[in-house]
């Protein structure tokens, strides 16, 4: 499969401090890949980077074959969405959903038809008139969600999207992302620092450690690797079921 | 005790404006009488006579404080956010308050040699850049307080959502920065509207706002007129409280 995005020798330093250090890895086209990072390494300069919101110091990134490094943020169709919401709090639900619609011009009928359409699909259309502050934590996320998905992005990024979120909403918000993101085909980076989240949600795993960044060809390699965590993990549930 | 409290603070606001009203209905008011000896509204008959100039006074000092109010308010939202990215910030901060530690009266002696030399002394547009002086630094202490983590990030998601700068501050900064900015306006509109050492020293009497034109009744012993001015230099004020509690604190959003 041909890579949509294509990330070569990233690096990035603040200061004297290295943040990325040769970040190179591929994402292919309708790819989910969960990354996981600890805080402080790396993860989120990176994902700004890749949505243009940060400059690299060295390395490229190619998306659909054409180099991004110099295109705008609002150019890149990449989409990177925060562990808040951030839902803008002077529009109200439909509104917020619309919002990338609008800025595209596209006729009233069809933004209409689209915003509906999503609501429908994040279960919350009776909700569509209320403001932000009116939704729970998990409501808001679903509609933040659906404000990236409705401009049909080309890529999606995600920084612990459920990070602030309590277990069971945390799980509900997975099965939406699964489920959604089946069935529009995305293609998107998931980072978090859960374990088993990046394992539910990837068709890949990759790491990324004090700025380096390994992506695992298999979720063999990824139990195999004594790095990852996953070992440990695996024994600790063991020993309730030996 | 709870509500001789809640009596006494009623008063001390009440009171004096009360008492404005009256004065500037008095006539005739001799040592030791407590109030003046008639009432009538001849005095405010005075701000239709040709000669007075206050209806003019009362323009020119809504004009000014409305120009400074605006420029401050606009320039001071675009350094509030540079400043809020700098490394800097708490440093460039610090500088804010420097204004207030000299005084306005002192950095108008201070700077006017150089309205005079610019031929500023004595104009509208001189009065106009000295308050600017005293009411931006204010505008930016203001505003710097809004432009924390969360804005930063809902302006960069709009950003990856299709916006440029220009869209990114017309459909989301500036609306969810309303009440902020409001409140910034009125802040410095006060600060302007009540402004009258820097306004009198560079405005060398030649520019008259109501302040100015308040002391200067003040000066001549005639008190009623006095009155008469400070009743309408305390009508806008209190009409942007009266704003501000209505529209302001009954709208605000949660981010």
């Amino acid at each position: 499969m041909d890579a949509l995005l294509d990330i070569k020798n990233i690096t990035k330093s603040f200061g004297t401090e290295k943040v990325l250090d040769n970040v190179t890895f591929q994402l292919a086209e309708h790819e989910v890949l969960s990354v996981l990072g600890k805080s402080g390494s790396g993860k989120t300069t990176l994902l700004k980077i890749l949505a243009g919101l940060e400059r690299e110091d060295s390395g490229e990134i190619t998306l659909s074959r054409k180099r991004m490094n110099d295109t705008l943020p609002n150019k890149r169709n990449i989409v990177y969405l925060y562990q808040e919401p951030l839902l803008f709090p002077h529009l109200n639900i439909e509104e917020n959903v619309a919002f990338g619609l609008r800025i595209r011009k596209q006729p009233k009928e069809q933004i209409t038809a689209k915003v509906a359409e999503m609501l429908e699909e994040i279960g919350l259309s009776e909700h569509a008139r209320k403001m932000p502050h009116q939704l729970s934590g998990g409501q808001r996320q679903r509609v933040s969600f659906a404000r990236a998905l409705v401009i049909n992005p080309k890529v999606l990024l995600l920084d612990e999207p459920f990070g602030a979120l309590d277990s069971e909403t945390r799980t509900q918000m997975q099965q939406l992302f699964k489920r959604v993101s089946a069935k529009y085909r995305l293609t998107s980076l998931f980072i978090t620092h859960d374990l088993k989240e990046a394992l539910i949600m990837g068709d890949h795993i990759g790491k990324i450690e004090k700025g380096v960044f390994k992506k695992y060809k298999s979720q063999e390699e990824f139990y195999n690797d004594e790095t990852s965590g996953v070992r440990q993990e695996a024994e600790f549930w063991k020993q309730f079921n030996p | 005790m709870k509500k001789v409290l809640q009596i006494l603070f009623a008063l001390s606001i009440v009171f004096p404006i009360g008492f404005l009203v009256v004065l500037s209905l008095g006539r005739n008011w001799p040592y030791p009488e407590v109030l003046p000896q008639s009432l009538s509204l001849e005095n405010w008959s005075f701000l239709q006579q040709s000669d007075s100039e206050l209806w003019l006074t009362f323009l020119l000092s809504l004009l000014i404080s409305i120009i400074v109010a605006t420029a401050t308010t606009a320039l001071a939202f675009v350094t509030s956010k540079q400043l809020a990215q700098s490394k800097y910030r708490n440093k460039l901060m610090l500088l804010a308050y420097i204004p207030y530690v000299l005084s306005p009266v002192i950095l108008a002696a201070t700077l006017q040699f150089y309205f005079i030399y610019a031929s500023l002394s004595g104009s509208v547009a001189g009065v106009l850049l000295a308050q600017f002086f005293i009411a931006y630094p204010f505008a930016v202490i203001i505003l710097n307080n809004f432009w924390n983590r969360k804005i930063r990030s809902m302006e960069e998601l709009s950003r990856t959502l299709g916006s440029s700068s220009w869209q990114t501050l017309k459909k989301v900064l500036i609306p969810v920065s309303k009440n902020a900015l409001l409140l910034c306006f009125f802040q410095t509109f006060l600060i302007s509207w009540f402004e009258f050492g820097l306004t009198n020293l560079i405005g060398v009497g030649s520019v008259q706002t109501l302040t100015v034109k308040v002391f200067s009744y003040v000066n001549e012993a005639n008190i009623f007129y006095a009155a008469l001015a400070s009743c309408l230099l305390i009508a806008p004020p209190m009409i942007l409280i009266w704003l501000n509690k209505k529209y302001i604190f009954a709208t605000e959003t949660v981010i």
